[in-house]
């Protein structure tokens, strides 16, 4: 297949699209499982096509933009959002041809463009010139900031630990005592991405019961559905790197690759439901103190440990 | 600005700071910051909180109430002895019970009118399920600030077997208006009896072993709620805390306990109280003051007595006034109830402990971050419309 097309349909943006309409729906739905609720029911098989009605009824809403706010910023955003959190998928491997583009720094650029989202999304608040999303927005950069370190140094170590930072040669090298050895890394990535991309228990910035809905709260209809879909994709494309990096990509018997790779991918949406069903946020300065005094640390220690164990394999 | 609430040998007074200014919303240039935590804000309900901060750090805390004013005190005025419950059980809907039964004591000691005791029971039975019903609500919002809607989930589902008794008794799920003066208003049935056990089997054995599971002692939990809010004993009584608050704060003050009414003076049941004071404890005292209240319902049961459930209540009522107490599931609920031998009260003053808690918030929200807002307010406990009233 030509690579414009994949970037079109496969693992681009119509495919994107749909699994997001299904995560979302797989969301509501477990959660209303564990809360003993029958959840989205009426559109559709199942309540199957909720999440689609949803998303038009946001895209036929008005743009309201409030008349203070920083009309040009404010309505960029989403978009740039988007772009950003969207360039992330064209280095991920769903099976061993389903991809964009593969280079030799894969994982470099994504923990790049994954860096670049704070500013992102404090310019979002900023530019709101709104009480609440303001503080959301300082809420996110600061929570972002203490959560990519550890990110950066867990990634890391796979990629030390493989000796590359190509997402295919990782995968095609990766075993089950590699899973074994980098499942400190593994637990400190997931970790990270939870609180990188904001989910519960670490969803400080757009806590509803203190700031409303953080940086979110002026944006209404599209341009809101864009942001907050581009923080879906977020957590898709973090924990797809996660599936890369820790848990063998696409490898796995019988099954086809792409296969394994949702398999492998839904255990950890399952893991992430969970938790928000059950886990109460935690505050900002907690989540500072875990962060830099327990999370870098672990990290740290955890390079340390891979460099060593690097050193007696090789 | 500013407001100062004088009670008897305690002067309340919030200190003076400069109101904020500037066009540019002051983020940057001044220090302080004014939210309106309310009444539009998803987790306020109909009040608001002026909240000053610098940074993350509450300077200071400003109740502004007034959303839900219904007048409730001076409607009861044109109602006769009889109807005026609709206008008291509105005090709040969520437990009305306790408020109803507050009511018809004090209108049955000026009426010199002793109940039969099969509606004391009844009374019994009836404000134990309302006080299950509040504290499920109580026990899922106060998860529920910190972002999980599991608990809420899980206590809606039990609170509405306690809905289906109530409306199998009197024909209402919410606004029964089943307490008079001189009894209750219906015959407690044996379906009603039996729906009632079987919402607190419900409660007993599948509610609170599954929140039990998940929810106590949750380290989450209790990491966003020790240390938070704290009130020492001694600060709880000057300040004129309520209910569980107040009994988190260790002190064993319950108006069932200290002046029985209805049929609890014959029914075993212990006070919670705790010793800490925090928000935790507030939880952990709603949590176990839930399960008290089931016992309490299944004694009240097994000695259910035979007889009449109402008597007649005189249309006119001699002059003379009477001050009753009731531990309604949020505080002491105190009624000063007067008449002038007319067909109607004269004159009804509720005391409501949510009001007294309300004014003691802003003392327990100093030197806190803005995250603990939420969580000291719904520890509190608070019903909006009991406050306003």
């Amino acid at each position: 297949m030509e690579a414009w097309i994949k970037a079109i349909f496969f693992p681009g943006f119509v495919f994107l699209l749909v699994v997001f309409l299904m995560i979302f729906y797989l969301e509501r739905k477990i959660l209303a499982d564990v809360h003993l609720r029958t959840g989205p029911y009426y559109v559709g098989k199942w309540g199957i096509l909720q999440t689609t009605a949803d998303v038009f009824k946001l895209l036929q809403k008005e743009f309201i933009i409030q008349r203070r706010a920083n009309k040009l910023l404010f309505s960029l955003i989403p978009f740039v959002a988007f772009l950003m959190v969207a360039a992330l998928i064209a280095f991920i491997p769903f099976s061993e041809h389903s991809y964009i583009v593969s280079t030799s720094f894969d994982l470099l650029v994504v923990l790049a463009l994954v860096t670049g989202m704070p500013p992102v999304f404090f310019y979002a608040g900023w530019a709101s010139k709104s009480k609440y999303p303001f503080i959301g927005g300082l809420r996110v950069v600061n929570q972002m900031i203490s959560g990519e370190i550890p990110l950066w140094l867990s990634a890391l170590a796979a990629a030390v630990f493989y000796g590359t930072l190509n997402h295919l040669q990782i995968v095609q090298e990766s075993s089950i005592l590699g899973f074994i050895i980098l499942l400190p890394a593994f637990l400190i990535f997931v970790t990270a991405t939870l609180i990188v991309t904001d989910r519960p228990p670490f969803d400080i910035p757009e806590a509803e019961q203190e700031i409303v809905y953080g940086f979110l709260t002026e944006y209404g209809g599209f341009n809101y559905a864009i942001l907050v879909l581009s923080k879906l994709i977020e957590l898709f494309a973090l924990y797809s790197i996660a599936v890369v990096l820790f848990l063998g990509g696409f490898k796995g018997p019988v099954l086809p690759g792409i296969l394994w790779f949702f398999i492998k991918l839904a255990g950890l949406y399952l893991f992430t439901f969970v938790v928000r069903a059950s886990t109460p946020r935690i505050r900002m300065d907690q989540l500072l103190r875990f962060c830099w005094k327990v999370l870098t640390p672990l990290a740290l220690l955890n390079l340390a440990f891979i460099i060593l164990v690097k050193m007696f394999i090789s | 600005m500013g407001n100062s609430i004088t009670t008897a040998g305690y002067t309340f007074v919030v200190e003076e700071s400069k109101e904020i200014s500037g066009e540019d919303l002051g983020l940057l240039q001044e220090k302080l910051l004014q939210l309106n935590w309310g009444v539009q804000h998803p987790a306020s309900g109909p009040m608001r909180l002026k909240v000053w901060v610098d940074g993350d750090e509450v300077v200071k805390v400003d109740p502004d109430i007034g959303y839900v004013l219904r007048l409730l005190e001076k409607l009861v005025e044109y109602r006769t002895w009889q109807n005026a419950i609709v206008n008291v059980e509105r005090a709040c809907f969520i437990d009305n019970f306790g408020t109803m039964t507050g009511y018809s004591i004090a209108a049955e000691k000026i009426a010199g009118v002793e109940v039969p005791k099969k509606a004391d029971y009844v009374r019994t039975i009836l404000c134990e399920g309302g006080r299950i019903v509040s504290h499920l609500i109580g026990l899922g919002s106060f998860v529920g600030v910190m972002g999980v809607h599991t608990p809420m989930q899980w206590a809606l589902i039990a609170r509405e077997k306690f809905l289906d008794a109530f409306e199998v008794y009197s024909g209402q799920r919410i606004a029964t208006a089943s307490i008079v003066p001189g009894g209750v208003r219906y015959e407690p049935t044996g379906k009603f009896i039996e729906k009632m056990v079987s919402a607190v089997d419900f409660l007993e054995k599948e509610f609170i072993p599954r929140y039990g599971e998940v929810f106590i002692d949750n380290p989450t939990l209790k990491v966003r709620s020790e240390g938070i809010g704290v009130v020492p004993k001694e600060k709880a009584v000057e300040l004129g805390l309520a209910g569980p608050a107040l009994r988190a704060s260790g002190i064993p003050s319950d108006i069932r306990k200290d002046y029985p009414y209805a049929a609890y003076g014959e029914l075993d049941f212990k006070v919670v109280t705790k010793e800490e004071g925090d928000c935790y404890a507030r939880y952990l005292v709603i949590w176990e003051e839930l399960i008290e209240s089931a016992k309490i319902i299944r004694q009240a049961i097994e000695g259910f007595p035979e007889g009449e459930w109402r008597t007649k209540f005189p249309l006119k009522v001699p002059p003379g006034e009477a001050y009753v107490n009731v531990e309604w599931a949020r505080g002491c609920f105190g009624f000063h109830l007067i008449s002038d031998g007319g067909t109607g009260p004269y004159r009804l003053k509720m005391r409501a402990p949510s009001f007294a808690n309300l004014w003691a918030m802003p003392e327990l929200m100093k030197n806190i971050k803005l995250a603990d807002v939420p969580v000291i307010f719904a520890s509190l406990y608070m019903c909006h419309g009991d406050i306003d009233r």
